[in-house]
Order: structure tokens, then sequence, then C-alpha cells
């Protein structure tokens, strides 16, 4: 390396450096870092998305190069004359279509008005309702929008304690449920149509035939809290004491319930405030509490609130995760072990031991757990220190897939360093009702049907056909009471696999269309109400069941008297303003201060360490993991979720048997092959994903995959966990992974639309060069030591801006607005704070729902035409690149929302020869449809590649999964689709276009809300004095008022959205802050959508 | 292998000559076409289709002296200024006139549930998002674009509906201002204001008029 050639390539910004001086204080030297990392590996911290980028092979160099993969930007394989001509002839054939229907001005349209318009309706005015939605028995507090009476988007209920305004990326997606086409649309007896008054008939003459007690009778009900489903629950037993009541759900809380009674004596369910956690400490073990949590958008925004860092302490929380899979929560660790899963109740002891220091702990020095890679010696010892400097401010917290005793343990761990002492503490006990563990519940049943006790079951939602341990061959159930002349009837919103196999299966309202109620994690009762008419006349399980009871109701009837039942003063005010509201009343709930059952601690201590087994050298260990998009299965025909890509291996359409690149190397495996995973006698053969961080020894699998059902989405995603998983191993279990043959095609996103990789060429070094300039983090004491580290990054310098012409500034930088700045009247701008995303993608979701963003399928994913506006880059980052295990073990891992950044000086628009992209007045680089012609130079010429080409009216197709690599489907492209179909056509958001095919589209700050609260201001302008409007030269907008849909979902709060015209808005505040960054600003893009460094808080070395 | 002669065949003798013809057609062509495309036929100015009741705004605005909002409700606070439901006309029409054939629709209409079909007249293209609020509320009055809807017998499409033409006033939104208490007197001529001009001028400046002429305006 010559400096000679360091300079010449450099020469340009020794310039700048003169200009920048001053103003950012860089240390002159970095530029010859910066020179010398670009010629060879970094010798810093390097950021990477994937192992292939990692790598740096010619593949992916060719891949960067190409913007699009191999085949992307082809329609068709070359030489397939065939294929062309059909299509060629389809066109021809649509294009006449098209003429002999287009020689009219435009078709007439007929306006429907009302013949009764209901009160209050205004056509054209969305209305938002609360409601909330109840999951695996928890429910949240939400609000629906309805657009002349569709449902048409979810956002969180300000008002409700655990959401405040916040979703997650599930009940974001959930109103899609609602329209899909493969809902059942009637009740089925034995697999054909029949009609709810025939079912109604069944029922009434089967329950005639019940005698006295209700001997034979049984329920299987999924998880719920539902007060109304607790009423007739009772209603029910007391009318028919023999029936018996059986819960389960795959992904349930038998360990925290099983862990509470041992702890306490009583079931308790623990509330975790992160919030209260200031300057503490988080240890997680095994807990995904970010992202596979009931309260996950609570624990979020109380988690981010932790980090921001804005006060004058730079207070932050800080958070250490052992985990067996890499989960979301790893991933935003300040200190992450990896380790197996088994091996967290001895670390759980160790913490004890150091605690106490007595007895029942000692042995767990004799267990021999590996010091996890990457730890020192005393690794535990540290964690166990930071625990004790924050007594009374730190919160352990144990997963759902860890044993009942190890919660027990974690529940003294807390309960020793006094997190539960206070009313204020961190960490507060919820009593809840008794109740037998799922899988218990579970077991019993299958008895009971196979000893002939039950004639009549009734199976309230979920799929245990599907879902239940394989050891209890529940399908196997369902057929014995059958074949014994039982009846099972299923209330389900789906034909699944378990109304396959009973006699009736009974359509289910979806919530948006069902009156019923639920309770919050904290407790707090919600209440749902409907905001359409079923559409397939469907009944809700409180419905069901008050026919069960022979006590016929509507769903409002009922939920109104439970109501009645709860609150004592139920007048019609009330019940109205809970209804408005959507909870109850806001009131603490009531918390219980458990005393713990210190004699039963020595025989939990014994069982751990007497049930801990070592790692062996030819097993594994297998995790069974929530999907973070899927859930236990429920939502795989939601083209939404499906196509979202995982949090962390960023999959769509399939899962993977995740392990890290070391474990891969060592079974000679890599992403895509193949292989056969065994566990307790079972195998099955699922595709292997290498993804670093995870624990060598473990491999982690998601559930809800590999339906057995034939529906447009759910079909052929993915692999069946389930056959797995056993009463014994709900959580994870001891299995052999070997290579099979053969391999699948997974579709991954990680790649996909990486941002511009720089000066020096494509992929690796260019990239590498700003990379750290994309994702700028600090340490909190780099942080305090200097607190404007995102404007410089280290090792790096950003040549400031400096423009060969003169630029047009926008107008606000001159402090002018109004007429005699041509009109600019709002700077509108966002700012997104790297230290408070999670990563949850929440926000990408919400962006789809709001903006119509079609699902393109698994083929088109492929081929890089997913059309996500939002995506959340993953990085992995590696600080010493020299490390062998480098690779296998990146030291962090960062997300990074990337929207449009509405530059200012955008690169698109130079680009477009047709100037459909342009400015507005006030800062939105605008996409103008109708004038784009397809020619994608503006993605070109898009440094951050955020710009998305509608290859095909996705809207009107339905997603394709692919049969091979790139083989194209020509009856995919010939099939003319004249319309979308009109169930999920009602679902569109009618403030914003429907693209067509052909056609470049992006962001756009969700104009349509920009507007709607530009003519809000303005009409209220029109109320005031005329002495008032003299006070502003312009028609201010309320700072908040605006909110696009990201923001709005956001549960970590992080993207704030507003007008830099008015210097109190909460976005100029954050654009002025130290932390605050442009991303590659030495483009002179000024882009409208600012970051903040990210910071972390790991302790001092 | 014989000789091989390029002979250009005889019906090449008509190309220069049908060039010069097409050549001179051409430009009338695109006048055609222009003048066609700008014409009110394309533009659909005067467009008059038979609504299924004969309902006449002549009759009930012009001669009664109904205002637009008795039955156009929502036009202060949606996008739309909402086609009234039913119940609106049988707030009157239950009394008045019940025999009259022209009202079986709506009697049908009334007694069945099911709406009435009426024949959009002012049809924007879908990707325009134009909202009725944001004119109405600001002192644009309904004649500007509607026309004189008060002397229609049968409601015309009376301007173009055109992007250029929405250019135009959102470039020069001065004469078409008025105070919005007048917005729905159609009929009202700046009576007993001395000076049009001050008067437009001083609303334009006190409401802080500034229309915008970006696309996205009215396209999302």
């Amino acid at each position: 390396m010559s400096s000679m050639k360091t300079r010449s390539e450099f020469g340009e910004l020794n310039l700048e450096q003169a200009s920048c001086g001053s103003s950012c204080g860089c240390a002159s030297a970095s530029t010859g870092d910066a020179a010398a990392a670009s010629e060879d590996r970094p010798v810093g911290a390097k950021y990477w998305r994937s192992l292939e980028e990692y790598a740096d092979t010619p593949e992916f160099r060719e891949f960067m190069h190409r913007e699009f993969p191999a085949g992307a930007s082809e329609l068709l394989d070359s030489g397939d004359r065939r294929h062309f001509l059909r299509i060629m002839g389809a066109s021809m054939a649509l294009a006449g279509v098209g003429l002999a229907g287009g020689c009219r001005r435009w078709p007439e349209e007929t306006i429907v008005p009302y013949a009764r318009r209901p009160e209050g309706r205004m056509p054209g005015v969305p209305v938002q309702y609360a409601t909330s939605m109840e999951l695996g028995g928890v429910a949240q507090g939400l609000l629906a929008t309805s657009y002349d009476g569709r449902p048409i988007k979810i956002e969180g209920n300000p008002l409700h304690p655990m959401n405040r305004g916040g979703t997650d990326a599930i009940a974001q997606a959930s109103v899609l449920d609602l329209y899909d086409p493969d809902r059942s649309r009637s009740p089925r007896h034995n697999g054909a149509a029949a009609t709810r008054a025939e079912f109604l008939a069944w029922l009434q003459s089967r329950m005639a035939g019940v005698t006295g007690r209700g001997l034979g009778l049984s329920v299987l009900c999924e998880a719920t809290n539902s007060p109304t489903v607790v009423r007739l629950r009772r209603e029910l037993k007391a009318r028919y004491p023999e029936l018996r009541w059986h819960e389960y759900e795959p992904l349930n809380n038998d360990n925290e319930h099983n862990g509470s009674v041992l702890a306490f004596g009583a079931p308790y369910r623990t509330l975790y405030s992160f919030d209260r956690t200031a300057g503490g400490v988080i240890v997680s073990l095994d807990s995904d509490f970010l992202m596979t949590h009931p309260a996950m958008v609570q624990h979020t925004r109380e988690f981010a609130q932790g980090r921001r860092a804005m006060d004058a302490n730079r207070t932050m929380n800080r958070l250490y995760v052992c985990e067996g899979a890499h989960t979301v929560t790893g991933a935003n660790a300040d200190v992450r072990y990896a380790m197996r899963s088994a091996d967290i109740g001895i670390v759980a002891g160790r913490i004890l031991h150091h605690i106490l220091g007595t007895a029942p702990f000692q042995g767990f020095y004799e267990a021999s757990l590996p010091t996890p890679p990457g730890a020192s010696n005393d690794w535990i010892e540290k964690i166990v220190a930071d625990l004790q400097a924050n007594r009374g401010r730190s919160i352990v917290i144990a997963g759902p897939r860890q044993p009942a005793e190890v919660h027990m343990l974690v529940h003294l761990i807390n309960n020793i360093l006094g997190n539960d002492a206070m009313d204020d503490s961190p960490i507060r006990y919820l009593p809840m009702p008794e109740q037998v563990p799922h899988v218990e519940s579970l077991r019993g049943l299958a008895r009971d049907i196979d000893s002939g006790q039950v004639q009549t079951l009734f199976i309230i939602g979920g799929n245990p056909a599907y879902n239940a341990p394989a050891d209890l061959n529940f399908a196997q159930s369902l057929q014995t009471l059958r074949n014994r002349g039982g009846a099972a009837v299923h209330l389900s919103g789906y034909v699944d696999e378990t109304s396959e196999l009973c006699e009736w299966h009974v359509n289910r309202a979806h919530y948006l269309e069902a009156w019923g109620d639920g309770r919050a994690w904290d407790g707090t009762v919600c209440l749902a109400q409907p905001l359409i008419e079923p559409l397939f006349d469907g009944l809700s399980a409180i419905e069901l069941l008050a026919e069960i009871a022979g006590r016929s109701a509507t769903g409002h009837e009922l939920v109104q008297r439970t109501f009645a039942d709860l609150g004592g003063r139920a007048g019609e005010v009330e019940w109205r303003q809970a209804l408005h509201d959507g909870v109850k009343e806001v009131e603490q709930p009531e918390f219980d201060r458990p005393r713990f059952r210190r004699d039963a601690i020595p025989a939990v201590a014994l069982t751990v360490r007497e049930r801990y087994t070592p790692a062996k050298a030819d097993e594994m260990e297998l995790v069974f993991i929530q999907d973070t998009a899927i859930y236990d299965g429920r939502f795989a025909n939601n083209g939404w979720l499906q196509e979202l890509p995982d949090v962390m291996s960023k999959v769509t359409w399939d899962n993977a048997l995740l392990i890290n690149p070391a474990t891969g190397k060592r079974l000679g495996m890599k992403t895509g092959d193949m292989a056969t995973v065994t566990a307790g006698g079972r195998s099955m053969d699922v595709p292997v994903l290498l993804l670093p961080g995870q624990h060598e020894g473990s491999a982690s699998l998601a559930l809800g995959y590999g339906r057995r059902v034939d529906w447009r989405i759910a079909t052929g995603a993915g692999f069946d966990s389930y056959q797995l998983r056993t009463t014994e191993s709900m959580g994870f279990a001891p299995a052999r992974v070997s290579k099979s043959r053969g391999s699948y095609i997974l579709a991954l996103t990680q790649d996909h639309y990486a941002i511009d990789p720089g000066i020096a060429g494509v992929g690796g070094r260019g990239a590498q060069r700003r990379l750290p300039t994309l994702f700028r983090e600090a340490t909190r004491e780099k942080y305090i030591a200097d607190p404007k580290f995102a404007k410089h990054p280290e090792g790096l310098h950003v040549p400031h801006r400096l423009s060969l012409w003169e630029e047009k500034l926008p107008f606000h930088r001159e402090g002018k607005v109004g007429a005699e700045a041509g009109n600019t009247q709002y700077a509108w701008a966002m700012s997104i704070d790297l230290t408070a995303c999670t990563g949850c993608q929440a926000c990408v979701v919400a962006c789809q729902a709001e903006n119509n963003i079609p699902v393109v399928g698994k083929d088109q994913v492929r081929r890089s035409r997913e059309m996500h506006w939002l995506r959340v880059d993953r990085y992995f980052r590696t600080d010493d690149m020299n490390r062998p295990d480098a690779e296998a073990r990146p030291d962090a891992v960062s997300f990074a929302p990337i929207p449009c950044m509405h530059c200012e000086n955008a690169p698109c628009e130079q680009v477009c020869p047709v100037a459909a992209t342009v400015h507005d007045k006030d800062g939105l680089n605008v996409m103008v449809y109708n004038r784009c012609i397809g020619t994608r130079y503006c993605s070109n010429n898009c440094p951050y590649k955020v710009r998305r080409f509608n290859y095909f009216d996705y809207f009107r197709r339905k997603p394709f999964r692919e049969r091979e690599w790139l083989h194209v489907d020509a009856e995919y492209y010939t099939t003319p689709q004249a319309h979308a179909d009109p169930m999920l056509q009602m679902q569109f958001n009618p403030e914003v276009t429907i693209r067509s095919r052909g056609v470049m589209e992006k962001c756009t700050f969700c104009i349509q809300r920009i507007t709607r609260g530009r003519i809000k201001a303005k009409n209220d302008w029109m109320k005031l004095t005329d002495e008032q409007k003299r006070t502003s030269d312009r028609v201010p907008v309320k700072d908040g008022e605006i909110l696009p849909a990201c923001a709005q979902a956001c549960p970590a709060q992080a993207i704030v959205f507003g007008d830099l015209l008015d210097p109190d808005s909460r976005v100029s505040k954050m654009h002025a802050h130290e932390r605050t960054y442009e991303m590659l600003e030495e483009l002179n893009t000024k882009p409208r959508t600012r970051y903040m460094g990210k910071l972390r808080n790991p302790p001092s070395a | 292998m014989g000789r091989y002669h390029f002979v250009f065949p005889p019906w090449t003798n008509m190309v220069l000559p049908a060039a010069l013809i097409l050549g001179a057609i051409a430009p009338l062509y695109v006048i055609f076409i222009v003048a066609y495309g700008f014409s009110p036929i394309t533009t659909a100015v005067g467009y008059q289709p038979t609504q299924p009741i004969p309902f006449s705004h002549d009759l009930h605005v012009g001669q009664l002296g109904m205002d637009c909002r008795y039955c156009h409700t929502t036009v202060e606070h949606s996008r739309f200024a909402s086609i009234p439901p039913t119940e609106t006309c049988m707030g009157c029409h239950t009394q008045i006139r019940k025999e009259s054939p022209a009202l079986v629709p709506l009697w049908d209409s009334y007694n069945h549930g099911t709406p009435i079909e009426w024949i959009r007249v002012h049809n924007l293209p879908d990707h325009a998002y134009f909202d009725h609020a944001a004119h109405v509320n600001r002192g644009v009055s309904c004649v500007e674009c509607h026309g004189r809807i008060d002397r229609m017998v049968v409601v015309a499409q009376h301007a173009p509906l055109s992007m250029g033409w929405c250019l135009d006033c959102h470039r020069n939104p001065q004469p078409s201002l008025r105070d919005p208490s007048k917005v729905t007197d159609l009929a009202w001529d700046f009576d007993g204001i001395p000076d049009r001009a001050t008067y437009q001028n001083r609303l334009h400046d006190l409401n802080r008029i500034q229309p915008p002429q970006d696309c996205s305006a009215c396209h999302r």
C-alpha cells in the first residue's frame, strides 16, 4: 500500500477537511485510517448482513452488481420461445380488450347512497372503534379503523395500559384474516356444507339427549381469560356438573404457572415493568420478552424508554441474555451468552449460589457447565455483581421454554434481590385462577376419549389435531371418538386439520365481526365490539357456548351481562364509555405480594441439578421457537405475515432449522441443504439455515409451518415441527441432526435491497468502507466521552457536503415560509432512533396494511421483488476480524428500519426521464404513478435502495410458490386475472392508489395521512378570529397530529414524524440531537429521514 | 448458380406517393386528435345523463331556496359531498306530492331499504383525490366547479374537471374566493362588495390560502 495512492484516491477529502475543521472537530488522522482500512480487510469493527457478504464470494459480488438476482429482471428463461409467444399473444388479446372497451369516455358509474344512513356515518370519513384481540389468552387493546363500514386497519389503543398506541406485527396483520378468501364460509357436517340452522337443530337434539349431570360432555377450549367465557363456563358447570373442561394452547404458560405454584403455592402471573429498571440490570434466561411474549408491546416500549439516555446522567439499563436460540431479545442484548437451553437452569442456580452462598446451590458448581463462547471464566460472577449493585431495580426473567423449577429459582433470585419488594418495584405478581397445565389437560382429554368417557366434544378454537404434542397423537384420539359414535364439534375460522376429523365444523366469526371481551396481560378487562356484520354468518366462541348451555343469546347481550356482573355499577353510561374506551377502566390491577415458600427450595434445586445433562458430542439440542410472524401456525394463511421476513433469519414463506455456521461446517451443510432431525424417536427432514450467533450445540426450529391444508397462502409453507414436539419436550429436546439428501429453496431477503455498496467497486470492501457509516453505534461510556460520536463514526471521516454547483436550498433552511418561500408551509421529516428500535417489524406490516402493498409470493421474493416499502435491515457486527470464530459468533446484531429518506437532493429525481419522481413544496419526494414509464433508473440511482418496482399486478394474482429455482410458471404470467379477489379488495385503503404493474413505488411518508392532517388544520384555522390568524404567517399543524403508519405502530416509539418548520416539534428536536446522523451523508442527499445512533451499555471491561 | 439481380418489385413505386399522402394527412390527424382530446366530448362538459328520478335542483334550490347542505350534509366534513339517503327526501315527500309517479322509485327505496342508483355526473379519475371539505370550508363556492346548479332542471357537468383546469385555480386562487358563509349561495354576485379584488385578496391573505400545485396535492 503506497501513500501515493492513498493521497490520490482521497485527495479531494483534504479539501473538505479544511472546511469542516471547527464545526465537527474530526481528528484529521481519520482520513488516513479510512484509506488504510479500505485497502484490506478492515481492522476495526465490520458489519455484515449475510455469510455470503462476510466471505465476499464472487457470487455475492455478482449479486450486488446486478441489483436484482439473476433472472429477476428477465421475464422468461432465454430460449423458451413458445412461452414468449404465449405471453405476447395473451398481452395482445388483453390490449384488444382494452381498446374495445376504451373508446368511451369512461364507464358510467352509479352513486349508491344509503336508504337510511346510520347515525353519525359520514361517507369518506374513516372512524375508529376500540376493540380487542385475544391471542393465547391475553387481549391486546386495539383501535380498528372502519372506512365506509369496512374495517381496514388496526392500531394500538392509546388508552390501553399495555398497548398505549403501539401494536405488534400480528395485530397489524389480523385484519387481513377477516377478508381471507379461504375462510370457512359455513358450518360443515361430515365434510359437507351445512347451514347454521341445521347445526343448531343438531346441537339442540344432541344436548336434549344428555343425561342429567352431563356425563360424556367435554369441552376443549383454547386459552382464554375472557370474563364472558369464564362466566359461561361456570354456568355450564352448574348445569352439567360432570362436564369436563380442558384447555390447550401449543404456546402455553404451563411452566410459568407451575413455577409460581412451586414458589408461592398459588398461580401468579409475573408482570415486569422495564421502565422501573432505570439504570438497572435485566437478565433474560432464555426469555424472548421483546418479541414472542404476550406483553411484547409493553415490554418493548418500556425497555426502549430505559435506553434512550436522554437525561443528564445518560441513564441506560443493561440487558444480559443467556439463550439457546438466537432471538430478537438476544440481538438487543448488551451482553449475550449463547448456550443450550438445557444449561439455563444451572446458570440460575449459580447466580443463586453467588447471591446466597448457602448449601442448596453449592452443588451447581459440580455441574459441568461449559463457559459460553466468548465469555470470561467469571462471567456469572460479573452478572451477579451487576445484579447486586442494582438491588430493587433489576429484573431476572425466565422464558416459557424453561421448566417450572427454573422459573421457581428465578422467582427466588428476584425475591432475594428485592425486585418485587415494593409497590413500585419492577416486578409485581398478579393472582391468576387455578388451572390444570395445558399439556396435562390435553393428556386427560385424550385419556378420556380413549377410555370411552367422551360422547360429545366441543373444541372451541385451537387446532389440536395439528399442534398437539406428537406423543399424544390427538388426531388418532379424534378418530377414535368418531369410530365409537361420539361427536366432535370444532369451532374454527378455517376448515383445518382438526375440522376434517370432527363431525361438525362451525365457522367462527373473526374478532372484528363479533362481540367479545378479554383480559390484558395486566388483568385489565378489554371489550371487543364488531365493526361489521359476520361476513359468513359465523358464530363467536361465547355465542356457541351460550348455545351449548341452551341459553341462546347474542354476543352483545352476553358481553353486556358479564360487564354488569363485573362492575357492580354498570349502567348504560358506563357500558358506552367502556365500549368507547375499549377498556373497562384504567386502574391499577390488584397485585399481590405473595410469600415465598422457602421450604421448597432445596428440593427444587436438587431437581434442576439432577435433571441437567451435559452436552454430548454426537447430540444437539433442538429448540422449538415461536415464529416471529405466524405465531403458533394460526396465521399461516396470512400473506402479510408469511411474507414478513423472520426478524433474525430473514427467511420468508418457510421455516428452517437454524444452526451455527460452525455447526454447518462440522456437519457439512450449508443454507438450503436438507437435514434430518431426530428427536425422541421421531424424525423429519427440514432445510438448514446458517445463522451466526446461534449456539453451536443447539438448533432452533420455528413452530407453525407445514400445515396440511389446501389454502392459497399456507399450502406448502415450511415444515411441521410439531411432529417432533412431545409432552416431555415442549421447549427443547435432545436431537440428532444429520445431513440428508437434496436441497430446498429458501426465500431469504437478507441481501435484497442492500444499500449501495460504495465507491470502490461492488460488494466486500466498498460496502465495508461504508457500512460503519450506515450504522453508527457506541457504548454508553464512549457516548459520555464523545457525545457527538454519531456525527463522525470511528475510523472514518465523512466528507462534508461540498457541491460542485450552487444549490437551491429548501426554503425552510433559510427560515422562510409561506408565500415568500414559494408556498412552502411545512417541512416534513422523520427521525428513527436506532437505540429504541428492537427490530420487531410491526412497522413493516403497518406500512403494508396502510398503503395497499401487495403480497408477491415466495417465487417473486426469490427474485428480490418483495414490495415492502419499509424494510428492517439486520447487520451482524464483528469487532475483531482476525478471531477464528468471527463469522460464527458476531459481537452484536443491529437493526435499522429503512424507509424512503425523502432526500432534499434526491438522486432518483435527477435520473427520471419523465419527471415521475419530483419534490413537492413541503419536502416530500413524490412518486407520480401516472407519469412513470418503468425505466427503473430511479431505483438504480437510489443509494438507499428503497424503491420498489411493481413487476406484476400482484394485487390481483394469487401468491405463487416456486416449483424449482428460476423455473417460470407461464400460467402465472399469462392467465388474465382481471380483478382482485373481491374479499381481499375490501381491505384496500381507499385513500391510497392501487398501483398497477410497470410502475415504481415507494414510501410516501403516508401522504394520505399528511393530507388529512393538513386539511384538518386548515379547516380548523378558518374558525379562528382574525386576530388569532395574524399571529402566524402559515397554518401550523399540531405536532403529533400526523402519524405515518409505521410511527403509529412502533411499540418502541422509535419513529418520530413531524414538521421541521416548527422548532418545538419533536422531530425538530430529534434532528438537532447530538446522536442524530444522516445515512450516507457524504453523498450530499440531505435526507429528511435521519437516524439516531445506537447506544449499547456493556459493562466496562 | 445463375446471376442474381436485385430488382425492386413494381409495388415499390407506390411507396413514395403513399408516404407523401400520409405525410399530408398526418398534421390533420394530429390536429384532429388534439382537438378531440380537449373538446367537451372528451372532457364531458355538458354530460347530462338521465337520472332514475327526475330530481330538479332548479325547483328545490332555485325556487324553494333550500341550502345545498340540507341534502349534501357531509360536504364540510368529508372528501365526498354525499348524496342524501332516501330518508332525507322523505322528510318532506311523505307529505308533499306523495302520489307523484316520478317518486315511485323513491317510495320503493324507502319501503324496501334498497338504495337509489344515481348516475354519477362529476367523475374524477380514481388516482385524483379531491376533497370537498378542503375547498368549501375555505371559501371556494360550489358554483366554481358545479356552475349554477340552482338553475339546472337536470344536472349537467359545468366544468371540464381536467387537471389543467384545476391548476388554473390553484395557481391563481383569488378570483374564486368568497366568504365561507356565502359558499352555498350560488346566485350571490358579490352584492354589497365595493371592490371585489380587495375583498378577495384580503380573504386570500388572512386565511393563508396557498393551494398546493404539487403532484402530491391530489395524487397519492
